[in-house]
């Protein structure tokens, strides 16, 4: 798989309509401190492991509170 | 032609509000109303049982429908929480109500998707042996296995019974087509060992992969377009997973019935208890979708059409 990019996950989170405006998420703060809630962080990740067609343990969640976190975490399976 | 034509339904007056546990979970009311979806859960008493609530959802059926509790040839209940495991809850239900010796009575052990599939079972019971009458209950108190404690599951579900009498050769909803199926690989992500276990994050991704295919496939068998479908009638998991299936689905909001806030999600009840408030108003040829997921993981799609 190529490497996953910052621009593709917000892609993602913005066709998945799950925020009201993804291009205005900062990609170094938490989602939670975003408006992202816990529903909508479950919707996040399975809109990415079926996009990127990629399996997220729960073990792994914690470490993927950013957008920047996500893609390092993506890009390093 | 088998049809559901009319549906009792008893939700306890107790009730819990969600409201008050925002600081205990450190949620906030919009996340109850808009993302949970329910205000407050029905809660029974601690000594009622599973028939208790049957039998009290039949009473409400008895002042909809005009039958006789001799007609009844069927006694089925939906439940994982039966009021003992022997014997079987129908046969309790059977006992109390005085039904006939010559009625037919056994459980359905599923929940979220039983409903669906008792439909189709009881259907299929009475076609097979040329039944009239049949009772289709659904069942399952889930506040005897909730810990208060888990956020996970103690904001969702509330206690609830329906009864479905289905006849024959009646006006009412008749089954066009089923669809079913099973994860049992992924059972451990909704179990009860002693209280209820949910992994909410694997029942959402399994929900929302697997009923939208669900429904596709069901029409597609039927040779439907969802436009066709007047109204959908989903398991009411939470709000949030409604309108995630919805969304993926592209229904019409309008089209897709919610409304669990004042009572919650009361599992195999969830759709029937939706459907008796609709039912007397669905037209004639009006065509109407249900589906049924969770424990299993299991699920259970279906299209009916009211004649």
């Amino acid at each position: 798989m190529s490497k996953v990019t910052v621009d593709q996950i917000i892609e993602i989170i913005e066709k998945a309509h799950l925020v009201k405006d993804a291009n205005a998420l900062a990609h170094d703060k938490p989602l939670s401190e975003q408006g992202v809630d816990s529903l909508d962080f479950s919707g996040v990740l399975f809109n990415i492991e079926e996009v990127l067609d990629i399996e997220i343990p729960d073990e792994d969640i914690d470490r993927l509170q950013t957008i920047n976190n996500i893609v390092i975490y993506i890009n390093n399976k | 032609m088998i049809a559901i034509t009319h549906i009792g339904t008893y939700l306890p007056e107790n009730r819990v509000s969600n409201l008050e546990l925002t600081e205990k979970f450190e949620i906030d009311e919009n996340f109850i109303r808009e993302k949970i979806g329910v205000v407050q859960r029905s809660l029974k008493s601690p000594d009622e049982k599973a028939s208790d609530l049957c039998i009290k959802a039949f009473e409400d059926l008895l002042n909809k429908a005009d039958f006789s509790k001799d007609e009844v040839e069927c006694c089925v209940v939906v439940t994982q929480n039966p009021d003992m495991n022997i014997p079987h809850t129908s046969a309790i239900v059977h006992g109390a109500l005085n039904l006939p010796e010559t009625c037919a009575c056994f459980d359905i052990s599923l929940g979220c998707s039983g409903y669906v599939y008792g439909l189709s079972i009881v259907t299929a019971f009475m076609q097979a042996n040329s039944l009239k009458k049949a009772l289709l209950f659904t069942a399952d108190p889930y506040s005897d296995i909730i810990d208060p404690n888990d956020k996970n599951t103690v904001l969702i579900f509330g206690d609830g019974a329906t009864v479905t009498l289905l006849q024959d050769n009646y006006p009412g909803l008749v089954s066009l087509g089923f669809d079913f199926g099973s994860k049992g690989a992924s059972y451990k992500n909704l179990t009860n060992e002693g209280v209820l276990y949910m992994n909410g994050r694997a029942v959402f991704n399994f929900a929302a992969a697997t009923v939208p295919k669900s429904i596709n496939k069901v029409l597609e068998k039927l040779q439907l377009d969802k436009e066709e479908i007047s109204r959908w009638y989903l398991h009411q998991g939470s709000k949030y997973i409604v309108d995630t299936i919805a969304m993926r689905l592209k229904l019409k909001p309008e089209r897709v019935v919610f409304g669990m806030y004042d009572y919650g999600n009361t599992v195999s009840s969830s759709i029937p208890m939706l459907l008796s408030e609709d039912l007397e108003g669905i037209a004639v040829g009006e065509k109407v979708g249900v589906s049924g997921f969770g424990v299993g993981l299991s699920w259970a799609s279906a299209i009916f059409k009211k004649k």
